[in-house]
């Protein structure tokens, strides 16, 4: 992806608790950093034992007030329905038009779907994440666009034969689908990965859009992802890697330090008061031109998936 | 203080009606773009009502074919709506089958914490198997047991926002809101309930409902005032009479045949294959509201029309007309007026959840037109005198019962 605008994402720690940063204070930072041309703003699900305000409810807060920034919210398997966490991600995508994304955190189950798991003895949680991964993509695809007719004149709304259930029968879920609303304009909503060594590059280069690695991880990072995706049977371009960092020490030469890591794109997650926050936005080379941004696959180089739109 | 009535609007995606997504003039796919909720959500606040409303479910309603359905998920519709307006309370429904009351609590209270103290809990227990299925079941829970979850897990809910020590709400906490008007409905609402939704033809039943629901508010040692019972209504409005029968009979010819016959026969929990429009459906046909499966509350609307009316099959469709059994009232703002502050007057009703025929347009008439007439009748507020929807509803911030312990039921 040389040639290309790096990507940036300025993650927040929303919340009430001194070490995180207000509504009100995010809301500046949202404003900053979609002027900045920052791609899309990270919300997280929590800091050590201590949560967020819900990601997906925050971010579709601020979205209602910024419409020109990519939204990734964090979101654990623990305590979510697949079927809940498709709608809402899908909600929000829709309702940016094809501006979100979801870093799925490996976890546990949910009390409604762990009454009825199909295989009690299943707990590993990478096996989990795979599965529950796949649970979204098939329900973010379940109901087309183009399905989507509004044939007044002959009273079908949608083509319902183009309406498909997913059926997934795994051994943690089991979900019918389809989902009640139509596919984004993006295809489907982007899927992010985090810490890939838990659980497993090969499982990660599989299925998901992006993947962030921590800066400790950064070295081979590149290699790890190309060497599985090339297994999966999936190009380099075909998945976003992003290197968080702590710090803005990179940023003054961030295209040469990029590409000398090949990644192909920032998380920041500046620690600290907004002041620092702000500061740090400002630093960022400006991201293209002023005016309407697309989507957020758009934003991250990553390809629409093949079946959505087809 | 004068009693005031309250005022809900329903944006039920493209209105109640089943045609309503062919009305001339009518955008058919609004409903499916988020900018439909936030721009009635802003007309409802200028017109100062006390909330907007959404329905939902976790499926997709197999009647999609024929008729637009929900098709956003609540919570990030309303944190958008928060976003974007002041006052205006928000209502979302949210199942307590199909939902992990940890995950719930949190995102409702952040909810309500952003939207500084407007939102309102809509608690329904989701019938039907296509739900179900998507959460690994095969069928719906049982009635009685969903009920029974649904009263254990509003109440750790509610303990888990009382509890709270950040992201505290202006407001205290969420409004619980419920509607069911089954035998386990209402008990679940004199024992939770603050906003009760009710789906009631006849002013006489309406207010014996009500009545029903202060004095089991009162046995649960509630203070029955601090309850607040919302007939659903929706409105016909035109300029003259001859005017809104003939947008009432547009809607009748515009309502899809298919999904009309489809919608009934799910209500009543029978097949209606090969019987005629023009003959009654044969009573040996109907079941009893219990045994039939789905909703109970609209199963037993629809058997009192037939029981009162004993109308054709084609009638019957054509008086629900897609709807589903909530009144319909037809007439000019003034007709409709009228009918409002009877019911309220009787004491059947402590306001409506409006839902209007077809939206926008359906609801652009009602806030133009029918708004002023009841607030020139001094029946609703001329200005919101609070931030909060609690501060709308003239309620405060109940007492938190003491929680069950033990394990939530769950239908395997």
């Amino acid at each position: 992806m040389s040639g290309e605008a790096l990507a940036v994402l300025v993650e927040l720690d929303v919340g009430d608790a001194p070490s995180q940063v207000s509504l009100a204070d995010a809301d500046a930072i949202v404003a900053a950093a979609q002027d900045a041309g920052v791609t899309a703003i990270r919300l997280v699900d929590h800091v050590g034992d201590h949560v967020s305000v819900d990601p997906t409810v925050a971010a579709a807060h601020l979205a209602g007030r910024y419409g020109d920034i990519g939204w990734v919210v964090d979101a654990p398997t623990t305590h979510n329905a697949p079927y809940n966490l498709a709608r809402r991600i899908l909600s929000l995508d829709r309702a940016t038009g094809g501006r979100a994304g979801v870093v799925l955190l490996a976890g546990v189950g949910d009390e409604v779907s762990d009454a009825t798991a199909p295989d009690p003895d299943a707990t590993d949680a990478a096996d989990r994440w795979v599965e529950y991964a796949h649970v979204l993509t098939q329900l973010w695809e379940s109901f087309p666009a183009a399905a989507l007719l509004g044939d007044q004149e002959n009273a079908v709304v949608a083509d319902d034969a183009m309406i498909r259930p997913v059926d997934f029968d795994g051994r943690f879920y089991r979900v019918a689908g389809p989902l009640d609303g139509p596919s984004s304009v993006q295809g489907r909503p982007v899927l992010i990965a985090v810490a890939p060594a838990d659980v497993g590059w090969a499982r990660v280069a599989a299925i998901a859009d992006a993947v962030v690695v921590g800066y400790g991880e950064i070295g081979g990072a590149a290699e790890k992802l190309e060497a599985a995706l090339s297994v999966a049977g999936r190009r380099r371009g075909e998945v976003a890697l992003l290197a968080r960092l702590d710090d803005d020490r990179a940023i003054p030469e961030l295209q040469a330090w990029s590409a000398a890591h090949g990644v192909d794109g920032i998380v920041l997650a500046v620690d600290g008061a907004v002041p620092g926050i702000l500061s740090t936005i400002a630093s960022l080379p400006q991201q293209g031109s002023s005016g309407r941004h697309g989507t957020l696959r758009a934003g991250l180089a990553v390809p629409n998936p093949r079946g959505a739109l087809a | 203080m004068t009693r005031r009535l309250h005022l809900n609007v329903n944006i039920l995606n493209a209105g109640v009606f089943g045609g309503s997504w062919r009305f001339p003039g009518t955008d058919a796919l609004a409903s499916y773009g988020v900018d439909h909720y936030t721009a009635i959500a802003k007309k409802a606040e200028a017109a100062k009502l006390d909330a907007v409303f959404l329905a939902d479910g976790p499926l997709l309603d197999p009647s999609i074919r024929h008729r637009t359905g929900n098709n956003l998920e609540p919570t990030t519709v309303l944190a958008r709506v928060a976003a974007q307006t002041e006052r205006i309370g928000l209502i979302g429904t949210l199942s307590s089958s199909y939902n992990d009351p940890v995950e719930i609590a949190r995102r409702l209270g952040d909810l309500d914490h952003v939207s500084g103290g407007r939102f309102g809990w809509n608690v329904v227990t989701t019938a039907g198997s296509v739900a179900a299925r998507n959460f690994g079941r095969s069928d719906e829970p049982d009635h009685a047991l969903r009920y029974r979850r649904a009263a254990n897990f509003v109440e750790r809910v509610v303990a888990a926002w009382d509890g709270r020590t950040e992201l505290r709400s202006p407001q205290g906490r969420p409004v619980i809101v419920q509607a069911g008007g089954s035998e386990d409905g209402k008990r679940l609402a004199a024992r939770v309930g603050e906003v009760i939704f009710s789906a009631d033809q006849d002013m006489e039943k309406a207010r014996a409902f009500r009545d029903e629901l202060r004095s089991g508010a009162a046995g649960f040692g509630r203070n029955p005032d601090e309850i607040v019972v919302l007939p659903g209504l929706s409105t016909v409005l035109g300029s003259t009479e001859e005017e809104a029968r003939r947008r009432r009979e547009l809607l009748d010819e515009l309502l899809p045949d298919a999904y009309a016959r489809d919608r009934l026969s799910g209500q009543l929990g029978i097949s209606l294959d090969g019987l005629s429009d023009d003959e009654p459906i044969p009573t040996d046909l109907l079941r009893d509201p219990i045994e039939a499966g789905g909703s109970q509350t609209f199963n037993r609307v629809v058997r009192e029309i037939i029981d009162r009316e004993q109308p054709t099959l084609g009638q019957l469709l054509k008086k629900l007309s897609g709807g589903g059994g909530h009144r319909i009232v037809v007439g000019t703002p003034e007709q409709v007026a009228d009918d409002v502050e009877r019911w309220f007057r009787f004491g059947a009703a402590d306001g409506f959840n409006v839902m209007p025929d077809v939206l926008p347009s359906g609801f652009d008439d009602f806030a133009d037109h029918l708004v002023p007439e009841l607030r020139r009748r001094g029946l609703i507020r001329t200005d919101y005198d609070g931030t909060t929807l609690r501060g709308h509803l003239g309620m405060g911030v109940p007492e938190v019962r003491a929680v069950d312990e033990t394990d939530l039921v769950s239908a395997s």
